[in-house]
Order: C-alpha cells, then structure tokens, then sequence
C-alpha cells in the first residue's frame, strides 16, 4: 500500500509546475515539465522502481494545454497517482485520457481568459497609467496584477485540482460555471476594447475640402459627428479582415504601418 | 556606465525575462516592463517608457495559441528601446526598428522548440528510464534555460554593443516624411490587436457592450480607467439580472 499526500507534498508539485513549459517542444510539448511536476507525487506513492518508472512514462506522453491553466490537470493526476497506488482495482490507463480530455476546455479557457482578456487589460490599464504620468505604478501594477493572475492560477489550479480530483472534471463540465464566466468575460473584453479604441487607435486626416469661406476640414467634421470614428471604422476593418478573410495578425501590421507611410506621402492622413 | 556594461545587463536582463516566459511568467517579459528597464538601464528612463508603451499597444492582443509561436516582444522591445536611447531617433523609429527584430525572436523561439527543446526532452526520456530525478529536473528545467542565454541574451548584446552607431548612421538617412508615416503607422497599429482580441471573445452576442464602451469614450470622454470601473458594473448588473431572471423561471 502506497503513502498518501499531505500538503507540504502539494506545494512541491506547486513549485515544480512552474517548469511546465521549460522544454516545450514540437515534438511532445509540455511532456517533460508535466513530467517534473508529477515527481513529489510519483516518489511519494509508489514504493517501487517498476511502479515509479511505469508512473513517469504514463507522463512522458504528449501533453498541451495553458501554461498556468496546466496546473488542474497536474493537481487531479496527483489525486489519481495517488488513488493508483492506494487501490487495487484503480485503471492507471484514466489517468492519461482524462489529461487529454482536459487539454482542449483548458487550452480555450487559458487563452481566452488569460492571454485574451486579463493581460490585456491589465496592459492597457499600466499604459493609462503611464500615459497619465504615473511612471513606475504602471509596469509595477502589471507586473503585480500578473503574477497574482499566473501564480495564484497554479496555487488553486494544484490544490484545487487535487482537491476535487475526479471529481473536478464532472463539476466543471455540469454547473455550467465555464459558461457564466464566459459571459462575464465576454462583456468585459468588449466594454474595453470598445472603450479603449478611441484613446488607443489614433487616426488623423488632414483633408480640407474646398478653400476660403466655404472650406470643410474633414477632421473637424468627423470629430463633430462621432470623435473617434475613423479608430472605429479602422478596427472594425481589421477585424473583417482578420475573421473573414483570414489574414494573419503579422500581416496587417505591417500593412498597417504601410498605410501609415503611404498617407502621409499622399496627404490624406497626418 | 561603458557601453560594453549597459549591453551587458540588457541582455542579462532579457535572459531573465525569458526565463521568467517560460516559468513563473509574472510578465517581467512584456514591452510596457522590459521599454522603462532597459531605459534605467541606457540612463533614458522617459524614453524607454515611450517604446515600451508604443511596443506594448503592437502586440496588446497578439496571443500564444495552441503551437503558433508570435512575433516576440520581448527582445524586439530591448533592442529597440537602446537603439532609440543610443542613437536618439525617438519612438517612431524604435517601434519600426522593432518589428524586423521581433520575427528574428520568432525564427530563434521556433529553432528552440523544434530543435533544442527536443533534444532536451529526449534526455528527460532517457533520464526516467534510469529513474534519475536530478537529471529529469537538469534536462527539464536547468538546461534549456542557459540556452535562453545564447538564444536571446547574446544576440541582444551584440545588437546593443555594436547595432549603435551602425543604426545612428541609418537614422541620419531617413527621410521626415517616412518617419511621421511610421508613427501614424504606429498610432493606428492598436487597431490590429483590438480586432484579433474581438475574435476570441466566445459569447458573440454581448456586442452591445462594445458599442456601449466606444460610446462612453468617445462622446463622454471617459478616460480608458473609467472604462475598465464602467466594465465591473456592467458584469454586476447582467449577473444580477440574469440571476434574478433565472429564480422567476424556477
């Protein structure tokens, strides 16, 4: 009969995730990080070497998720080593298929969530406040805000996993939580955007049409009827184009900058 | 400080960075945090501020998705940040200086994944099949960061050692008018990481919150913190209400 884990083991798991992407490679990608963070539990359960070798290569397989959302499944594959090596009639072969069961949900969940709305949110606040004078708060509150994000992710991600352990898929899966924090976000990730666009895409044109009394300067006019507009219209190309036709993010921003050097030498943009 | 010292710590510095990417990721490796380091560092701190900001708006929304390696910030914005501080062509020149810089990051992240990385990962193999632990963790974790010392801290050292005077000399030969270009370029670049953010936003049908946003900045002015208080409200109502909803349906 194996040992069981105690919370002292759980933070080692906890410090040993960190290294999950350390080696991401083409081949297996988070394989090998996976396979360090599972260490404190496979020397822990397993008394002997067949059983701690059998363990490991169980983790070796490939393996791809969220850098920071990878700590749920590390925390429940705790839980299910820890279930192997206490139980007789425990099918360790569980242990893989609900790793990859969990690698999509997270992956989507990781990005959107935290590489999609929290950092740059996070971002664009630390630039308002630089932009408003307030120097070092800016990166400083970034930095903070992030690793509160990234790290306290991995801390419930571990304990959390192993808490709930098989459990935990079922719940995420029926309480229909995913959903309301999709919602949640959704609405937050648009109100910035949308807030953010007139301060942060800036365009300018300085067409006049006509000349003396009844000459009409464009900018001026624009500005009267929505301030703004052309960041807008801008944006929403951008995503048009990016959507439908889906050229790539790189691409339009070099095109962008071409737009920009193009306008000025033609004159319609300054 | 010699110039040898300041490339020196800017290429330590984006090594730890790189680390901190691939480990505890507390974000260090972000232009709006590596623009005002390597300002310290350069002695031009107002400087670093402007490029790193500038940088930061490029690739706001620019995501790490699946296998698909980005442009990479990080380098790109410690390089350009010094060349703008060393050869005092301002932000403009800096941000287009940083793109080109950006995919040579990519090209080394994507050797290192396909190549560096999987020859580590072969280790770790050989590692568990003797049960060694010490050499899981050393091919795991030990290794593959001092490779980031070569892969990016070195070429960042040349580029800041060397790259100064050559990019002074090329400063000198652009013209005004493609400057300006490149900064209203850069003023409207925002607009790209925007659109790729409203992609991945997964409950299409919350658009009129977007609107709504746009709307109370452009016509009211409120300034892009008020926005983000703006959002807070707006989830506690819908939460509320569609919780409210939900109890008279039951």
């Amino acid at each position: 009969m194996g040992k069981k884990l105690n919370k002292k083991d759980l933070w080692k798991v906890f410090w040993n995730q960190m290294t999950i992407r350390a080696a991401n490679n083409y081949e297996r990608q988070q394989n090998a990080g996976f396979t360090q963070s599972m260490i404190p539990v496979i020397e822990k359960v397993y008394e002997t070497d067949e059983e701690k070798k059998e363990a490991y290569e169980r983790h070796m397989e490939y393996f791809l998720t969220n850098d920071i959302t990878s700590a749920i499944p590390i925390g429940i594959s705790a839980a299910m080593e820890e279930e192997n090596a206490n139980s007789e009639d425990f099918d360790p072969s569980i242990i893989g298929a609900i790793k990859t069961a969990l690698m999509g949900p997270l992956a989507g969940l990781g990005d959107s969530l935290l590489n999609g709305t929290a950092r740059p949110i996070l971002a664009s606040l630390a630039i308002s406040f630089v932009q408003s004078g307030l120097g070092w708060i800016g990166p400083l509150f970034f930095v903070i805000s992030m690793s509160f994000v990234s790290i306290g992710t991995r801390y419930l991600g571990v304990f959390q996993g192993y808490k709930q352990g098989i459990k935990l898929v079922d719940t995420i899966q029926n309480s229909g939580l995913i959903d309301k924090v999709t919602e949640l976000a959704s609405i937050a990730a648009y109100m910035i955007v949308g807030g953010f666009i007139p301060a942060l895409v800036v365009i300018n044109t300085p067409i006049v049409v006509g000349s003396g009394e009844s000459q009409l300067i464009l900018q001026e006019t624009l500005d009267g009827l929505m301030p703004g507009v052309l960041g807008l219209g801008y944006t929403m190309l951008m995503f048009y184009l990016i959507k439908k036709k889906k050229i790539s993010a790189t691409i339009l921003i070099l095109l962008t900058m071409l737009v920009g050097v193009a306008g000025v030498y033609l004159g319609i943009l300054g | 400080m010699s110039i040898f010292l300041q490339a020196l710590l800017v290429a330590l510095f984006v090594t730890i960075a790189f680390i901190d990417s691939h480990t505890f990721q507390t974000h260090i490796f972000r232009p709006i945090v590596v623009g005002p380091v390597v300002g310290l560092i350069m002695g031009d701190v107002a400087t670093g501020f402007a490029v790193g900001v500038s940088i930061e708006l490029m690739f706001l929304a620019v995501i790490f998705v699946g296998t698909a390696l980005p442009p990479d910030p990080t380098i790109s914005t410690a390089i350009a940040a010094a060349i703008a501080i060393l050869g005092g062509g301002g932000t403009e020149l800096a941000v287009a200086t940083a793109l080109p810089i950006s995919f040579i990051g990519q090209i080394a992240a994507t050797f290192q994944n396909s190549v560096i990385n999987i020859w580590f990962m072969h280790k770790v193999d050989h590692a568990v099949e003797k049960l060694d632990i010490k050499g899981i963790r050393r091919n795991n974790m030990i290794y593959p960061m001092l490779v980031n010392f070569l892969l990016y801290g070195v070429p960042t050292f040349l580029a800041v050692y060397f790259g100064s005077d050559f990019v002074a000399q090329i400063i000198r030969a652009i013209p005004d008018k493609l400057i300006t270009g490149l900064s209203v370029g850069g003023g409207m670049i925002g607009a790209v990481g925007f659109a790729l953010l409203l992609t991945t936003i997964k409950s299409k049908r919350m658009w009129p919150f977007f609107l709504l946003g746009f709307f109370f900045a452009s016509y009211l002015n409120v300034n892009m913190i008020g926005i983000a208080m703006l959002a807070v409200v707006c989830c506690a109502l819908y939460f509320y209400f569609k919780l409210d909803d939900q109890n008279n349906h039951n």
